[in-house]
């Protein structure tokens, strides 16, 4: 009985020991941080800005030509199919989602809410220029979500500290300031970069530096002066006739005034960058190929879309690097083996003067014929020349340095791997077959800014603020058009121009339905034409109001009818595998067109077969009907939301804009 | 090594044959030999036969003196030698042994055994069994007589779940406890997979907590599919709140306890039994032919054909001549598989079929119990070696336990108690079989052939990667000890004190291994992990869980009897890991760190969470007739900040059993139970799946492993390190409380031969943790999660069992059904939008179209479009045409849209469907017949309606790499009378167009019915007779044959199983098969 009362006391004491134990059911985590002891350090700030660029680039894994088919849907560039954007109606107004979101504006802010403190304090522990250069990273970071939506939606909140979960505070957050408070924002942002960025980042071009802040600072700007230039007067710039906003938000504007504003600031901005290029810029040897079989460098211009390390060329002020074994892409799969589902129009194609300077369609041009893709590009500005597959080209070397050769344009292959237009992007391709083979081996570099850009951007600037080419300006005409290949003398092609003829293939020769004059709309061909396969055009097209004139509008592509191509698809039997049937045909009817039209080959399921056409709404993005609702005073009543949706756009998902 | 591996493996299955072989025989033979089949097992045992016989006679009476009719009367150990009472209680039987004995039974009634010791007249009096008025279910913190519960409370004995083919316990209980609800797995029915469940329908909807139920082993938390089937006693499934609320915060969802056997007192018994199952693969779908899949294929192309007419005839003559050239080269010397389409391939291959097959499983257990009055001992050890249906890449699992438990009597008042249990299980597959194996090998083309012209396997056939790429293993241990005092310091005060401890250790190995596929010219080339690595992941976690409660039991005289317990419980589970890769492994056969070179990837981390209640119970009884329960447990949790961590929880219960009021006193043979019961209580859920929900956290990764993920913008070449904002927490956030109302009603009728039980609940989740109010996009981060959910499970229960005896065949029938359905009460969402749930919405609401058909022409369609004056069907797609869906217009706009998407406006959608299963049902018949016994088990779900989208059930889903043909995607619209397979305008699919998501809209033509009823399991054995197994010492042997998963009936598409809805990592119906299982084996007991 002892014995048993003993063993019982020890039990009971033991568990009275556990519940007398007052904190037993304290467990704080153990192996996580909090908020309070992170931004500590520069290591902190570098792993957190890393985590937030979200720049326009070749994505990890990534299947199809990415940045290269950015451009697909606009008149440089056709796709497999058109986008919804060309048929009214069509383009419907989502749910939820899309750009009004701001998660990578939080992301900002909530930096700035935790590390400007602390660096102001002078308490984050590490090397200060590198610290002050990763807060201006994130300055650059959010100027650069700002100006997607400054492009996709115009006004737009300007937030500038992480929010909290609160109802009225979000919603009267949520109020749109006119677009221009926007762009004057992310210029304010850009500033602060450009004044703690360093020249020379960690890492390299990898990171943001001091210059791409300038050139990024510029292209706003450019973006923003010409918007306001050319859709004056319209219900999408403040103030403008049908614009949604409230009047009050804009009693000190002044459109002619911001206009010179944002034109001042791209010149500025663009000159220290253009300063730094114009004799940089990288050499074009105009080579057929880029590269010899044992991928030795053979136009350094062609192989700097294609490097896998572009730290060495000036011109590149940011590049994505991707290595085996870290993260790689699939890019090469298709630019190395076929059509990548893509290709360039006839309209970009003949926007390429001659190498004289003279456009095609001038007499003394010299300009061969469009029967082959070969004699189309013989004599031309070497920049559509070197970044087209041309019949004969190499795809790509085998490992005994023979070459697999593009004997055809594969305008019959399924439509991810087809030619779409018959004009074969070569740009950014490599000549390594690991990476066009193997799936995972892609390693070339994705350009992220490209210094020749300030240059254009000041050029075109600089004209549209004085109406004449300055001296800055023609040194880099001069520069872009001698790296090109083609007569420096940029007023021999103007004097050439013929606007009408030029308006059938550059819908840039336009603005708001009417052509501009030659000057300009040569700055404009010279930007069309150093940026292909960059993704730069729709955004172009846009702020140029290049859109209102596109009704019917057929793209076309290579010349297929009457020329050798007609016979030169048959399959083992020497049988042509040619059909033209709108049920279920390859080819466009060369009723409709000599030229390839590759929306007009199929009727059925097809919405473009009639043309492309576009309505002003299209050129803003609609807001998602769930955020009227989650702004809205009244959950079931959109109208009572503190947010105007844009011009043109319902409220509600699934409709069209009219 | 090896070696041995595969004499072991031979081995069994020639055991496995042998008795396969006797089964066969005597199926053979028609009649069964016996003594031929004993003759054969047994062939050592020495017959020995009886001597003198002669008739025995009498009459069989009752305790009241009443003549007992139907009681069987059989020679004890020799079933086929008996006979029935009559009328008058009367029975005569001859040719009985004078030394045997006569077994007297009857049901309700003490089955005796008398010597006939020469007696030709036996009269004997029969006494009521009061095992069944005693029979005692576990619940929390002690047992309690059946007949007096008032909680809602399902029992499972041993026997309902012995000798099934099954895998765990969790298989074992599905359609047999009503009210629990199981759904299959992520990873369908591979063999890493286990079945999750539910007591009474979904308890939470709330994100970040999860209402599973408490499942406790001998009385402390455990994995249910850790636990060797054979070593349970019973299974107690607590189901109300007032049957659960003693385990407090941990037990909302109910709880499962598990009891284990123990040793019994007696002789030392040894039982032996095994099972050998051949499995195949249940419900696959069949995959369209080589030629069938090439038209589908150029009919859901949008833009032109994929397959030329000359491919076609490519096809068509390698599907007639399997020598005909079936792959081409390409330019560089690989055989072309997907891009250039003049030189696809032209095999004929089901992939699904090539890659799952049949397989082999055995289990194999043993047990040895027995003990004196002080010391009593089991001891059981189990063996299951699962064989996985992977055709090519073996996958399999091994399950090791042993288990012993002693217990002894130390003095009169303390009784002491020692269980260890070790549970180890080994899983090892193919590191390639994950979800995107599944995922590819279901949309894999059929015209790849298995294998190249030169006779290597196609690099796309994965055969390589399954069978070279690497392996994944997994090690599970698990080492659970209890030890218990029972301390009985007075008669009936009894005070418990159970230290439990477990520790579990999984040890994870993967690797991957470079793959190569050859190219035209033989030579091999990298296909697949060209850089190969390894990983290991360690993971060890500690639970100790103390339980000391005590009880006193007081009758007062007069019949009242009160019972009070208290108690106090507590936990703390901690844990630790460590992951660590590295690349480039320089040995194939050693894939391990210490060989592998490069990047060396590492995380490790801690975590712990810790409970502590106290708890109260008082039982009050008046002699069986009213019934009273009242718990008490004040709960706290680390998960929970200080000032809200403590909770109390109460709940009451109350019964009536009326069979036992006087007016009822002279019908109890009609009717001995008539108990009403009710309950109410309330409990809070501490089970969040994050331990910490009040702390913000900062995520910041440095390193790529385990979950963490290093970024992607590469710096240096290297990838950096990445920091990122944590997740925002509400200062609102607190418990969510589960309450629950239970009415039940319990029968037994016809002295036992009928059993009912009736059970209607109500379940409020209240402040479940789910989406605030949806705010504005302006807050640029996931809104934090607070309470704002309620919802409410309502449903019942039905158990109707039957059992008797004719003659010598006595059988059994039970069948039970259940419902529940749950409806949100509330929910942050006044819009009613709905992409998410709103008030009113009931779980699993379908929201669709209605379809009116399918347009057989351009002329219907577009009558139909010019019905719809103010938009047609332009807000759901463009080019609309012949073969196309035509959409009614429910709200009579002109226009067929979506309204705004909400309830309110739902424009032309409806509900028109319920995916929530509904009235599941188990039907269990069983008979035993002179030796032979027979199960037959019938599981399903009566009500369910089911919208499967994606690949599988549409075909032609998202172009032609995400897009597969599957036979019953055959029969789509066709309005060409010259197409190959001819015009189908009453075609059950739309036309194809994988691009075009326009005809792919949830709508009422496309419903499935996923109603079904699933032949189980059917079991038939054969205990062989004691009389001639008791001269070899063997007390029992049975020999038996089972089979798993036979038969289903249901109008569900043929793409999916009933059983596998919705699961799938890459896309509905992506996953690894069910099986069907038909198993023999045998049981000795010595």
């Amino acid at each position: 009985m002892k014995k048993i009362n003993i063993l019982t006391a020890l039990l009971a004491i033991l568990s009275i020991g556990l519940v007398s134990c007052s904190d037993f059911l304290d467990r704080e985590p153990l192996d996580q941080l909090t908020p309070g002891g992170f931004f500590a350090s520069e290591g902190d700030l570098a792993a957190y800005s890393i985590n937030s660029y979200a720049f326009a680039s070749i994505q990890p894994g990534q299947y199809g030509i990415s940045t290269f088919g950015y451009d697909n849907g606009t008149d440089n560039q056709a796709g497999p199919s058109g986008s919804n954007i060309w048929v009214p109606g069509e383009k419907k107004v989502a749910a939820s989602g899309g750009a009004w979101n701001f998660s990578s504006i939080r992301q900002a802010n909530y930096f700035f809410d935790n590390v400007l403190p602390k660096y102001e304090a002078g308490t984050i522990v590490g090397n200060q220029s590198n610290i002050k250069h990763y807060i201006g990273e994130m300055y650059v970071i959010r100027a650069y979500a700002y100006f997607d939506k400054l492009q996709n939606l115009g006004d737009f909140p300007i937030i500038t500290t992480a929010l909290a979960d609160q109802e009225q505070v979000l919603i009267d957050a949520s109020k749109r300031e006119p677009r221009n408070k926007v762009a004057r924002f992310i210029l304010d942002d850009l500033q602060k970069a450009t004044e703690m960025l360093k020249d020379e980042p960690p890492f390299g071009k990898n990171r943001i530096s001091k210059d791409v802040a300038h050139l990024f600072r510029a292209r706003v700007a450019l973006y923003e002066a010409t918007w306001e230039k050319y859709h004056k007067g319209t219900a999408l710039v403040p103030g403008g006739e049908g614009w949604p906003g409230n009047a009050e938000d804009i009693k000190d504007f002044n459109i002619d005034n911001e206009i010179q504003h944002f034109l001042t600031e791209a010149m500025k901005d663009a000159k220290i960058v253009g300063d730094k290029m114009v004799n940089n810029l990288t050499a074009n040897t105009a080579t057929r190929e880029g590269m010899d079989s044992n991928f030795n460098t053979l136009n350094p211009y062609y192989v700097m879309f294609a490097d896998v390390n572009m730290e060495k060329y000036p011109e590149v002020l940011m590049w994505r690097q991707f290595v085996d074994g870290q993260t790689t892409h699939n890019v090469q799969m298709e630019l190395e083996r076929n059509g990548g589902s893509s290709g360039w129009t006839k309209g970009l194609v003949e926007s390429f003067v001659m190498s004289n300077g003279l456009p095609i369609y001038d007499p003394a041009s010299g300009y061969k014929s469009d029967v082959g893709v070969n004699n189309t590009l013989d004599g031309r500005d070497s920049r559509i020349v070197i970044f087209t597959k041309k019949d004969g080209d190499v795809n790509y070397y085998y490992a005994d340095g023979s070459a697999n050769i593009y004997t055809k344009p594969l305008i019959l292959n399924s439509s991810d791997t087809r030619a779409i237009t018959g004009y074969t992007i070569k740009k950014g391709k490599h000549y390594d077959p690991e990476q066009g083979e193997i799936h995972h081996k892609g390693t070339t570099g994705s350009i992220v800014f490209r210094g020749v850009e300030a240059m254009l951007t000041y050029m075109e600037a600089s004209y549209e603020k004085n109406n004449t080419i300055d001296a800055t300006a023609d040194s880099y005409w001069r520069a872009i058009r001698r790296r090109a290949n083609i007569n420096e003398d940029y007023n021999r092609t103007i004097n050439a121009t013929i606007m009408a003829n030029e308006a059938k293939g550059d819908w840039g020769a336009y603005s708001h339905g009417e052509l501009v004059d030659k000057t300009l709309y040569n700055i404009r061909r010279e930007r069309r034409n150093e940026l292909i396969g960059e993704g730069m055009r729709w955004a172009d097209l846009k702020r140029w109001r290049a859109l209102d004139q596109v009704k019917n509008y057929h793209i076309e592509g290579f010349r297929f009818w009457n020329t050798p191509y007609e016979t030169a698809y048959v399959d083992a039997n020497g049988k042509s595998l040619i059909k033209v049937d709108p049920a279920d045909g390859n080819v466009s009817p060369e009723s409709v067109s000599e030229y390839l039209r590759p929306y007009q080959i199929v009727s059925i399921n097809n919405s473009f077969y009639n043309g492309f056409n576009f309505i002003e709404a299209h050129y803003l993005e609609p807001i998602a009907q769930s955020n009227f609702r989650q702004t809205s005073t009244d959950k079931s009543d959109l109208t009572k939301s503190i947010i105007y949706q844009n011009p043109g756009w319902p409220l509600v998902a699934g409709q069209g804009a009219k | 090594m090896i070696l041995s591996y595969f004499c072991i493996y031979y081995l069994h299955i020639e055991i496995g044959y042998l008795i396969f072989t006797i089964l066969l025989r005597m199926k053979r033979k028609k009649l069964f030999n016996l003594k031929g089949l004993f003759t054969l097992v047994m062939s050592v045992c020495v017959l020995a036969v009886s001597a003198q016989n002669i008739t025995v006679s009498g009459t069989v009476t009752d305790e009241t003196g009443m003549t007992v009719i139907g009681a069987t009367v059989v020679v004890a150990g020799n079933a086929s030698h008996g006979t029935l009472t009559d009328i008058d209680g009367n029975y005569s039987l001859s040719n009985v042994p004078s030394d045997a004995s006569l077994q007297f039974s009857y049901v309700g009634m003490v089955t005796q055994v008398i010597s006939v010791k020469g007696q030709s007249t036996i009269n004997l009096v029969m006494a009521t069994d009061a095992k069944l008025l005693d029979e005692v279910v576990v619940v929390g913190f002690g047992t309690q007589k059946k007949v007096n519960v008032t909680g809602s409370v399902s029992a499972v004995s041993a026997k309902d779940i012995a000798a099934r083919p099954i895998n765990n316990v969790t298989e074992a209980l599905q359609g047999v406890v009503p009210g629990m609800n199981f759904s299959t797995g992520s990873g369908g029915g591979a063999l890493n997979s286990n079945k999750a469940f539910n007591i009474r329908g979904t308890g939470t909807i709330g994100a970040g907590s999860n209402a599973t139920p408490l499942v406790l082993i001998d009385g402390m938390e455990g994995d249910i599919n850790m636990i060797n089937p054979q070593d349970i006693e019973n299974i107690s499934v607590l189901k109300d709140a007032a049957a659960s609320s003693i385990y407090g915060s941990r037990a909302p969802a109910g709880v499962i306890l598990i009891t284990t056997k123990s040793g019994k007192e007696g002789k030392n018994v040894v039982n032996y039994n095994n099972n050998f199952r051949f499995i195949s693969p249940l419900n696959m779908p069949k995959m369209a032919d080589s030629y069938n899949f090439a038209l589908y294929f150029n009919d859901a192309q949008p833009d032109g054909n994929m397959f030329s007419d000359a491919k076609l005839e490519q096809i068509k003559a390698y599907q007639k001549d399997n020598s005909a050239q079936s792959m081409w080269p390409t330019s560089s010397n690989k055989w072309e598989v997907w891009d250039n389409l003049e030189l696809l391939p032209v095999g004929n291959t089901d992939w699904l079929k090539t890659h799952f097959g049949n397989s082999f499983t055995q289990e194999h257990s043993i047990s040895l119990n027995g003990g004196t009055e002080k010391l009593q001992y089991f001891i059981s050890g189990n063996y299951l070696n699962q064989g996985g249906l992977l055709n090519y890449g073996d996958d399999n699992k091994q399950r090791y336990s042993l288990n012993a438990k002693i217990n002894s009597k130390l003095s009169e008042k303390v009784k002491i108690g020692y269980n260890a249990r070790f549970v180890r299980s080994d899983y090892d597959a193919p590191s390639y079989m994950d979800g995107l194996f599944y995922h590819n090998v279901t949309r894999y083309w059929p015209i790849i052939p298995v294998t190249d012209p030169n006779g290597f396997y196609t690099g796309d056939s994965k055969i390589y990667q399954l069978t070279d790429g690497g392996r994944y293993t997994s090690q599970q241990d698990q080492l659970t000890q209890q030890l218990s005092f029972l301390v009985t310091p007075i008669e009936d005060w009894n005070i418990n004190v159970e230290l439990n401890y477990r520790t579990g250790n999984n040890f994870n190995h993967t690797d991957w291994l470079t793959t190569y596929a050859y190219d035209v010219n033989k030579n091999p080339y990298v296909y697949d992990n060209a850089t190969s690595g390894v990983s290991e992941y360690a993971y060890k976690s500690n639970f100790f869980n103390t339980n000391i409660f005590t009880d006193y039991t007081s009758e007062f005289g007069d019949g009242h009897t009160l019972k009070g317990m208290v108690g106090f419980q507590s936990e703390l589970y901690n844990d630790r890991s460590i992951n660590a890769s590295k690349n480039i492994v320089q040995s194939i056969n050693h894939p391990t760190l210490n060989t592998a070179e490069t990047n060396p990837q590492n995380t490790g981390g801690y975590g712990h969470w810790s409970t502590m209640g106290f708890f109260g119970r008082v039982n009050y009884d008046y002699v069986g007739k009213y019934l009273a329960e009242v718990n008490l447990r004040y709960d706290g949790t680390s998960r929970f900040l200080q000032d809200q961590r403590w909770n109390l929880f109460p709940s009451f219960s109350l019964g009536w059993n009326i069979a036992r009021e006087e007016f009822f006193e002279d019908y109890t043979d009609v009717l001995s139970n008539f108990k009403l019961r009710a309950s109410w209580g309330e409990l809070g859920n501490q089970n969040t799946d994050n331990w910490y929900p009040f702390y913000r956290t900062i995520r910041y990764n440095k390193n790529n492993w385990g979950g963490y993920y290093l970024g992607e913008w590469l710096l240096g070449g290297k990838r950096p390190n990445i920091a990122t904002e944590g997740s925002l927490v509400s200062a609102l956030l607190t418990w969510e409380r589960i309450r629950t109302t239970n009415v039940g009603l319990d029968i037994t009728m016809l002295n036992g031969r009928l059993n009912g039980s009736f059970d209607w609940f109500r379940r409020q989740s209240l402040d479940m943790v789910g989406p605030a109010p949806e705010l504005p996009a302006t807050l640029g981060i996931g809104v934090p999660r607070v309470n704002n959910l309620n919802m409410e499970s309502s449903g019942f229960e039905l158990v109707l069992s039957w059992r008797d005896v004719i003659e010598d065949f006595n059988y059994g029938v039970t069948f039970n059904l259940a419902d529940s359905k749950q409806k949100i009460t509330k929910y942050p969402n006044p819009a009613k939008n709905l992409g998410d749930y709103y008030d009113g919405a009931y779980l699993g609401d379908i929201w669709g179209y209605t379809t009116i058909d399918i347009a057989k022409t351009d002329e219907e369609m577009n009558n139909h479009l010019a019905s719809l004056p103010n938009g047609g069907q332009s807000a759901l797609g463009s080019n609309w045409m012949t073969g196309d869906i035509m959409f009614a217009d429910i709200d009579g706009n002109g226009a067929i849209d979506g309204g705004e998407g909400t309830a309110n406006k739902p424009g032309d959608r409806s509900i028109i469907g319920n995916s929530t299963p509904r009235y599941n049902f188990g039907l269990n018949l069983d008979g035993s017949w002179k030796g032979f016994d027979l199960k037959i088990f019938v599981q399903g779900v009566m009500k369910r309606d089911y919208m499967a989208g994606g690949m599988m059930f549409w075909g032609g889903d998202g172009g032609k790499w995400q897009s597969m043909v599957y036979e019953p995607h055959m029969d789509y619209f066709r309005n060409d009378a010259n197409h190959p397979l001819g015009e189908n305008l009453n075609a059950y699919y739309p036309r194809p167009n994988w691009n075009d998501g326009k005809n792919r809209r949830t709508q009422t033509k496309y419903l499935q019915n996923a109603a079904y009823a699933r032949l189980k399991n059917v079991t038939l054995g054969y205990t062989l007779p004691a009389e001639f197994t008791q001269n070899c010492s063997v007390s029992n042997l049975r020999v038996f044959i089972s089979g798993e998963n036979l038969g289903t009936i249901t109008k569900l598409s043929k793409m999916f199983d009933p059983e596998v809805l919705g699961v799938g990592g890459w896309g509905e119906g992506k996953t690894y098969p069910l099986s069907q299982t038909i198993s023999v084996g045998l049981s000795v007991t010595l």
